[in-house]
């Protein structure tokens, strides 16, 4: 019995493996450039590959980010000194132009922003209010610390900004006349600083001493910086996006849909910008660009490079074309997302399944391709 | 690979069905009627259910209560939480009333299976009290830390994900080394040593009484068929739905039934539920058979399958923290070696059916949670990736299942 149950096992695993191992190598593995580390070599440029990603993308992309964050900074200083409702305004515009830019470089938790926790530092939502009022009418917190993610970055300031109050006439006056508003500009400040810091920080050691290292470690193991960066890339797809952004907001991982918990909550009109900054900034990644500038070495010339075929189509097209309808179904979404899965939650689940379809060619048929593992398993949940 | 029942268990089904390993076809008893087992766990007499396990279901709710007060900083104390412990009847130790009432408690059943512990009451007491000193020292040495950074030897916080973990300054959860050694000490212990061991269930006149349908005093069951729903109801006791709890595996405790839950989901051992669940309905029907020696076959899959779970949670968390030891992820790694730590506790209540022991005695357990736990001053900030290695291989060295199988859960 057993006998007949390891042939069939056996079987299916032969079945398996011829079906969807990638194209010959058309190269012979050997290909002399030696950038090529260990197994799976394939004479893809790997070296070339990394220098796109540091040099063209991630570095110019903190670059863009920084100046935002202090722009920012400059803004809630003078809105500070002088809480007037023009200056709440200025400030309004800057975070907003700051929580845009950080799309760009918040799948990039690697290297000195895996170390600093850049991303749960900026953008933990739902923000903690309860927390929030607190430290500020007690003065005493430490943003350090990893129980205060949540009331700090973009959504303790979209709180702040937009609802500490519950019309727009209270927020100003709260702001012009409210005894506690000396010590909320000072917790908002304090926000301010600290985005701005931890930017500075991340820029910094990339541009110092991270992106050589990066670009120097071509090997293809898990440690290699092409497997941990397309982990954390597919990470960020997944948990930060596919499901952050839409899947949790729409009930995907609940009950009930999760209103409350959609990005930028309290400023109620841009959930949905913020999402297909997102999702551009993403699809441009796998296309090996940035914002502006890089040269195309990414995911997708890398699987063009291994000819990888599912279904008899480049599995290229197939992630671009998914990324487009997935685009397609947030665009016919509301501004804000708090409204949509409150009004009609089925077209959000929809989003949700078009960006979930990804998740299986990108994790699934792409890694199987690049012969990449999967590092991370879903957290325990306690 | 698919996950394989192990040889011996193979064999025994074999031996007693003769052609037949599927658990669910009729079986021919001693007395020539076939026993079937029902599609889901539902038993009737007189068109009344027969199934009971409330007080299963009272200990997973003051556990789950318990949970919450592990965390709780504002409120709990040490008089507090140990007074859910060992609540007695009437006092106001849970925020649910009907817990309040009962006169049942968790401690009373921890380390108290009628195979393990009826005369080694002493060692009884030496696990109760590790149980009260985990307690203890969660309100005495990480809630000090609740708003600082840890650090070697100092209690606090760390970041494991977007998650925050409070350690103590050896670096423990001790509110996680409660929950997963309850997991041994009260669920597994009760149920695979207790409630399914013919001491229990063949007990005086039990197996008279079950031939005669004698029911137990002012019941509409057996006692035989109680005590086999009393193991039953330390798995799927919390379940919203007692007869199809597999519909909700997981999600309904966060003891055996999460973990289960868990350990169906890796691949590698996806059948283990329906498995299990199998052979609770088959060998509750067995009994209503009067076929015992197909009752103990299924006590016996359910016995082996029931300390796999325990094993293979405890190499999944060692090689868990191992990777991210390695990454110096402190708080997944700690939060990942307190998950283990509970659970290598929980091998001591293991079962070997070949034996009647435990996988791990004592002795071992102790020496394994030495390793852990003695590198260094500081417990496990001196760990080495190396020890943790060492600890998943001898674990899985002794089931059928290898540290890889068990390592991830894909």
């Amino acid at each position: 019995m057993l006998k007949k149950i390891f042939f069939i096992l056996f079987t299916g695993l032969l079945l398996a493996c011829s079906s969807d191992d990638p194209a010959p190598d058309p190269d012979n593995g050997n290909g002399g450039n030696g950038n090529n580390g260990g197994e799976g070599t394939t004479g893809f440029d790997r070296a070339a590959l990394l220098a796109n990603w540091a040099d063209n993308i991630i570095v110019p992309a903190y670059q863009d980010f920084y100046p935002t964050t202090e722009a920012l900074e400059v803004s809630v200083t003078a809105f500070r000194e002088n809480p007037t409702a023009v200056n709440l305004e200025q400030v309004r515009t800057d975070w907003l132009n700051a929580y845009r830019a950080f799309q760009w470089v918040s799948m990039f938790e690697t290297g000195p922003a895996e170390d600093l926790r850049f991303r749960a530092r900026l953008n933990t939502y739902p923000a903690d209010t309860a927390t929030i009022d607190e430290f500020i009418a007690t003065g005493t917190y430490d943003l350090e610390l990893p129980s205060t993610i949540d009331a700090q970055g973009f959504p303790a300031l979209d709180y702040l900004l937009f609802g500490i109050a519950d019309t727009e006439e209270e927020i100003i006056d709260f702001y012009e006349n409210d005894p506690t508003a000396v010590n909320t500009l000072v917790y908002m400040q304090a926000l301010a600083v600290n985005i701005k810091t931890l930017t500075s920080l991340v820029r910094d050691l990339w541009q110092s001493s991270f992106a050589a290292s990066f670009k120097a470690n071509t090997d293809a193991s898990a440690t290699g910086s092409i497997d941990k960066l397309t982990n954390d890339f597919i990470f960020y797809y997944e948990k930060a996006l596919r499901a952050g952004k839409i899947g949790i907001p729409a009930g995907v991982f609940s009950t009930d849909p999760l209103p409350q918990n959609v990005e930028a909550f309290y400023n109620q009109e841009v959930s949905k910008e913020l999402a297909l900054e997102a999702l551009l900034a993403v699809q441009n990644f796998f296309n090996g660009t940035g914002a502006n500038g890089g040269n195309g070495r990414g995911f997708k010339s890398y699987l063009d490079f291994l000819n990888t075929i599912k279904n008899g189509e480049d599995l290229s097209t197939l992630i671009n074309e998914q990324f487009d309808l997935a685009r397609l179904a947030i665009n016919d979404l509301d501004d804000n997302f708090a409204t949509q899965v409150q009004t009609d939650n089925i077209a959000m689940l929809e989003a949700y399944d078009e960006l979930q379809r990804n998740v299986i060619l990108i994790k699934v048929d792409m890694l199987q391709a690049l012969s990449i593992d999967v590092d991370f398993v879903d957290t325990d949940g306690d | 690979m698919k996950y394989l029942p192990n040889l011996f268990l193979a064999a025994t089904l074999l031996f007693v069905s003769c052609s037949d390993d599927d658990n669910t076809d009729p079986i021919p008893d001693n007395g020539g009627v076939d026993i079937e087992a029902p599609l889901t766990y539902n038993f009737e007499r007189n068109g009344e259910t027969t199934v009971s396990f409330d007080g299963q279901t009272t200990r997973i709710r003051m556990g789950e209560e318990v949970v919450g007060a592990l965390l709780d900083f504002d409120n709990s104390t040490s008089e507090s939480l140990l007074a859910k412990f060992n609540h007695q009847e009437g006092e106001s130790n849970f925020e649910n009333e009907t817990l309040n009432a009962s006169n049942k408690n968790l401690s009373s059943k921890t380390a108290a299976s009628r195979d393990y512990f009826v005369t080694n009451t002493a060692e009884t007491a030496v696990i109760r009290a590790d149980f009260e000193t985990y307690m203890e020292k969660q309100i005495s040495d990480v809630f000090p830390g609740e708003f600082q950074a840890a650090e070697p030897g100092v209690a606090g916080q760390l970041a494991d994900g977007s998650a925050t973990r409070w350690v103590a300054p050896d670096g423990l959860e001790y509110n996680q080394l409660w929950i997963k050694g309850m997991i041994g000490a009260l669920m597994a212990d009760q149920m695979l040593n207790n409630y399914l061991s013919p001491a229990v269930l063949d007990e005086a006149d039990n197996i008279e009484n079950n031939d005669n349908e004698v029911l137990a005093e002012g019941k509409n069951y057996t006692t035989m068929e109680h005590k086999w729903d009393e193991a039953y109801g330390y798995l799927f006791g919390n379940s919203p739905s007692a007869t199809n709890p597999l519909a909700t595996l997981g999600d309904d405790d966060s003891f055996l039934n999460k973990y289960l839950g868990r350990v169906e989901n890796d691949p590698d051992f996806a059948g283990i539920a329906q498995e299990i669940f199998d052979a609770f309905k088959l060998g509750r029907a067995a009994i209503v058979g009067k076929n015992y020696q197909l009752r103990e076959v299924q006590a016996a899959i359910i016995q082996e399958r029931v300390s796999e779970i325990i094993a293979i949670r405890a190499v999944y968390y060692l090689e868990q923290g191992r990777m991210a030891l390695e990454q110096e992820n402190f708080g997944t790694s700690f939060h990942d070696l307190s998950e283990g730590y509970g659970f290598i506790y929980s091998l001591r209540f293991t079962r070997n059916t070949v034996t009647g022991e435990p996988y791990f005695n004592r002795t071992e357990v102790d020496a394994m949670l030495s390793q852990l736990m003695e590198q260094g001053p500081n417990g496990l900030w001196d760990l080495t990736p190396g020890v943790l290695s060492d600890l998943a291989e001898t674990i899985a060295a002794k089931f059928s299942f290898t540290v890889a199988q068990a390592a991830d859960s894909n």
